[in-house]
């Protein structure tokens, strides 16, 4: 059992596994008791047996179980904390957050590779695959957590997000701008589905306020440096 | 002719939608948008309204003549009991 800090919440961990732990070690806090907790999370036998019988590749028990935590975690989200977890991969570039989210194997994570590679160290890579949006005094902000896919991009660190922008394999490069409504489907594939009416209730007045309150990009993109020049400067205003 | 247990229609930018909860996600998995008519004709469909009372409810709402309401209303039904959504 050990406590950590993500999106500015006391979440207590009761694992059984060492690995979930060293997962979590920069994000460890001292001195809390369960009293703190603002969730606890962890998981049961039954649901590490079902994430290992959808497991594309062969997983450990120890890492099902810290899959299985993150995904209890999440659920907790919404519903108390104006917050979910968004299947992203989250930079920050001069103090602006930008999520970039796709279907598994279009290349979010080449995406924000070429950002690094042209823009420089001033991109920074929050985290690569899942991040927390939370919705706080009229704004999203953006945040690490351990959970961050395989490249393990992440920092315990939060930006603003300025933008969401999903992504598309294209011949050529173009970014445009798309409707609350043309976003919303796309939205709504990158997150943990509603599994019960109080998580419909909390979680789609969220998904209302981040489509009327953040811009969404589409982005056809492919591997070339020109990819990130032309998101960035559909993006940047 | 009923929409199954399970789905929830909510507003999200104005746009409806359906999401599917508990034993329904068996059969529907995602996110169904409505338009302004289809919202209609689930909403009835979810209070268990026939085909023939929905056709005219549309007719008095957007004032369109009877044959292009039945064929709208057949289809989007269609695709329901396609989808495995209606008992």
């Amino acid at each position: 059992m050990f406590f950590i800090r993500i999106a500015e919440l006391n979440v207590m961990i009761k694992n059984r596994y060492g690995y979930v732990e060293r997962l979590c070690k920069n994000y460890m806090i001292d001195g809390c008791s369960e009293e703190d907790a603002d969730i606890i999370a962890f998981a049961t036998d039954e649901q590490i047996d079902a994430e290992l019988e959808i497991a594309e590749t062969k997983a450990s028990r120890a890492y099902a179980e810290g899959i299985c935590i993150y995904r209890n975690l999440c659920r907790e989200l919404p519903k108390k904390f104006d917050a979910y977890l968004f299947h992203s991969a989250l930079i920050e570039y001069e103090g602006r957050g930008y999520a970039f989210a796709a279907q598994s194997g279009t290349g979010k994570s080449t995406h924000i590779a070429i950002w690094q590679k042209v823009f420089g160290d001033r991109v920074r890579i929050i985290n690569g695959d899942k991040p927390i949006f939370r919705y706080k005094d009229g704004r999203f902000i953006a945040y690490g957590t351990p959970w961050c896919g395989k490249e393990n991009y992440n920092v315990n660190d939060s930006v603003e997000l300025s933008a969401i922008c999903f992504l598309e394999r294209a011949k050529e490069n173009s970014i445009k701008r798309i409707s609350p409504q043309d976003a919303l489907m796309r939205l709504f594939h990158q997150l943990l589905a509603p599994e019960d009416l109080e998580t419909v209730d909390t979680l789609f007045p969220l998904l209302d306020k981040t489509l009327t309150s953040v811009p969404c990009y589409l982005l056809g993109c492919n591997m070339d440096d020109e990819a990130a020049t032309v998101a960035y400067n559909g993006m940047k205003n | 002719m009923k929409i199954k247990k399970g789905f929830v229609v909510r507003e999200i930018a104005g746009q409806s939608v359906v999401v599917a909860l508990g034993s329904a996600t068996k059969d529907f998995n995602g996110m169904i948008k409505l338009n302004d008519s289809g919202r209609v004709i689930w909403d009835m469909l979810s209070e268990g309204k026939a085909a023939e009372d929905i056709v005219k409810k549309l007719m008095e709402i957007y004032e369109i003549d009877e044959e292009t309401v039945r064929r709208d209303v057949e289809k989007f039904i269609n695709t329901l009991q396609g989808a495995n959504i209606l008992e």
